[in-house]
């Protein structure tokens, strides 16, 4: 396995495990290294479109589906919170995970609370619609923002 | 993107917005979509996937066009 393999392995098990991004020295750690080498190559990981960094350049702001800070996408597995990015992740999270979960989000313009239940692997019915903004060929040019 | 929960919800946000009112989905072809982008991502070889299985996996789920083809050039 290469190395920004092996970091991006010690983030999302990082991840799965606590619900939290990890920090370069938290990586560093796991994957016996210096911090130095973490932030190459998270920089690296980044321009690969696997992970989104904060302005400081070190700081993991998405490990897609996975978000760094709090949503409004919260996503309930075995006990565990996590934050996902948008709808799409908020799904993407049980995806991930292989596991039933309770995904708690809202209707965007009534501010409605929405609750989706994952149960054997598939959403259970809950009248809602999904609407994406960007086109695909620009989710790149703010990814933050779709 | 982000849940709805009706059309006519979507609609007042856009208009509220000032945004083109794009494609829906429905949470069967999002449970889709996140199945394909996902279900392998904890794996040491996971990569994103490229622009032709973007296009394929866009297809399965029903969605087709150039909004759902991440090198169309028409909303430049």
């Amino acid at each position: 396995m290469d190395f920004d393999t092996q970091v991006k392995t010690a983030i999302y098990s990082h991840i799965a495990a606590t619900t939290r991004t990890p920090a370069v020295a938290e990586v560093a750690a796991e994957v016996g290294a210096h911090p130095g080498e973490i932030r190459e190559a998270f920089g690296r990981l980044y321009r690969k479109r696997v992970l989104v960094l904060q302005p400081d350049g070190e700081t993991i702001r998405m490990a897609p589906p996975f978000s760094g800070i709090a949503t409004q996408h919260r996503v309930v597995v075995d006990g565990k919170e996590y934050a996902a990015n948008c709808a799409w992740d908020a799904l993407g999270v049980p995806a991930a995970l292989h596991a039933d979960a309770d995904v708690f989000s809202r209707c965007e313009q009534s501010l409605e609370k929405l609750r989706i239940c994952v149960r054997g692997g598939r959403p259970e019915p809950v009248p809602c619609v999904i609407h994406f903004a960007v086109p695909a060929a620009h989710w790149w040019d703010d990814i933050v923002h779709t | 993107m982000s849940f709805f929960r009706s059309e006519e919800r979507v609609d007042e946000w856009c208009r509220a917005h000032a945004v083109p009112r794009r494609p829906l989905m429905s949470l069967e072809q999002l449970w889709s979509l996140a199945l394909a982008w996902y279900s392998n991502r904890l794996n040491p070889d996971a990569r994103r996937p490229g622009p032709d299985e973007m296009r394929a996996i866009f297809t399965a789920a029903g969605l087709q066009g150039p909004f759902w083809d991440p090198q169309s050039d028409m909303f430049s």
